[in-house]
């Protein structure tokens, strides 16, 4: 039977290192998908898109505070004509990134299930 | 490491072929890439570069780690294979039907091929999906992709040709009728 972490004030102490302002669904799921990308950047009309139903007031907040923590920048591109919004993560985002999935590893790790903990 | 060189070698003979010269700062071009190979592998050229289904429709991390690390070689168009008679005439197809590499049309085309060809979604379900991640391209030009991605990818067999054939029988001597009139 897998064992319970026997410190898990430590898993809570690990914690308080991390960003929590990047740990909400929507922060996520934007640094997921540019970390997957690696050197390729997304639009907004694309990530509009796969995010649905995100309203725009939703996605532009989210995308300007990940740009203030300078996990993602901002750049103009072109595409068939078209000057559009494009989005690449930073060396500091994927690591970021990489603290926090860490941690959520540990978690389900070592957090222990229902049963366990009784 | 060879092997790598040998994939990204044949993905520029395709360039070549194709006549695409492609800048690999330019935002369009490296999408071009991406969905140009995509196809090129489903109608049977193999490269092995493994594509998923991302925000950006299919993409291959590894493909673009290969562009950005050979950007030279790909700019110049320098590779050290040839592509085999069947391979020129894939290309050749899809020359007729993306001759003008509207990165739309391509982008579209890949990613339904990807919903019927991968996740063998039926041909209705795949197009809904497809206007569902892709909901920023109007209707028509959605529907004129799938048609080009199904004139590419899908050879209709004799079967099917002729249950096409028998479908159609009223129209056509319909409009023989007409023309003798």
């Amino acid at each position: 039977m897998r064992r319970m972490n026997q410190n898990f004030l430590s898993l809570l102490e690990e914690s308080t290192t991390l960003n929590g302002s990047i740990i909400t669904l929507t922060r996520l799921q934007l640094l997921i998908s540019l970390a997957i990308i690696e050197q390729e950047s997304i639009t907004y009309r694309e990530f509009k898109s796969a995010l649905q139903p995100i309203t725009d007031g939703a996605l532009y907040a989210n995308l300007n505070a990940l740009i203030e923590m300078r996990y993602i920048k901002k750049e103009p591109i072109k595409l068939e004509e078209k000057e559009l919004d494009s989005y690449h993560i930073t060396p500091e985002g994927k690591a970021e990134l990489e603290r926090v999935k860490s941690w959520l590893k540990k978690i389900i790790e070592n957090g222990g299930s229902k049963n366990e903990t009784r | 490491m060879e092997d790598q060189k040998m994939k990204l070698d044949k993905a520029i003979a395709c360039f070549k072929a194709i006549g695409l010269t492609p800048k690999v700062g330019s935002f369009q071009d490296r999408l071009v890439i991406q969905k140009t190979i995509y196809l090129l592998q489903q109608k049977g050229i193999k490269m092995g570069f493994e594509y998923g289904l991302h925000v950006r429709g299919p993409y291959s991390p590894s493909l673009t780690k290969e562009i950005f690390e050979n950007v030279k070689k790909v700019e110049k168009l320098e590779t050290g294979e040839k592509l085999t008679s069947a391979e020129g005439k894939i290309v050749e197809e899809f020359n007729e039907l993306f001759s003008d590499l509207t990165p739309s049309m391509l982008e579209i085309a890949a990613t339904y091929s990807y919903f019927t060809m991968e996740l063998h979604e039926d041909p209705i379900t795949a197009q809904k999906n497809v206007k569902r991640i892709k909901s920023f391209y109007s209707a028509p030009k959605i529907a004129t992709g799938v048609s080009k991605a199904k004139e590419f990818l899908f050879q209709p067999t004799k079967k099917e040709l002729d249950e096409l054939k028998e479908e159609t029988k009223a129209w056509r001597e319909a409009s023989l009728k007409t023309l003798k009139e």
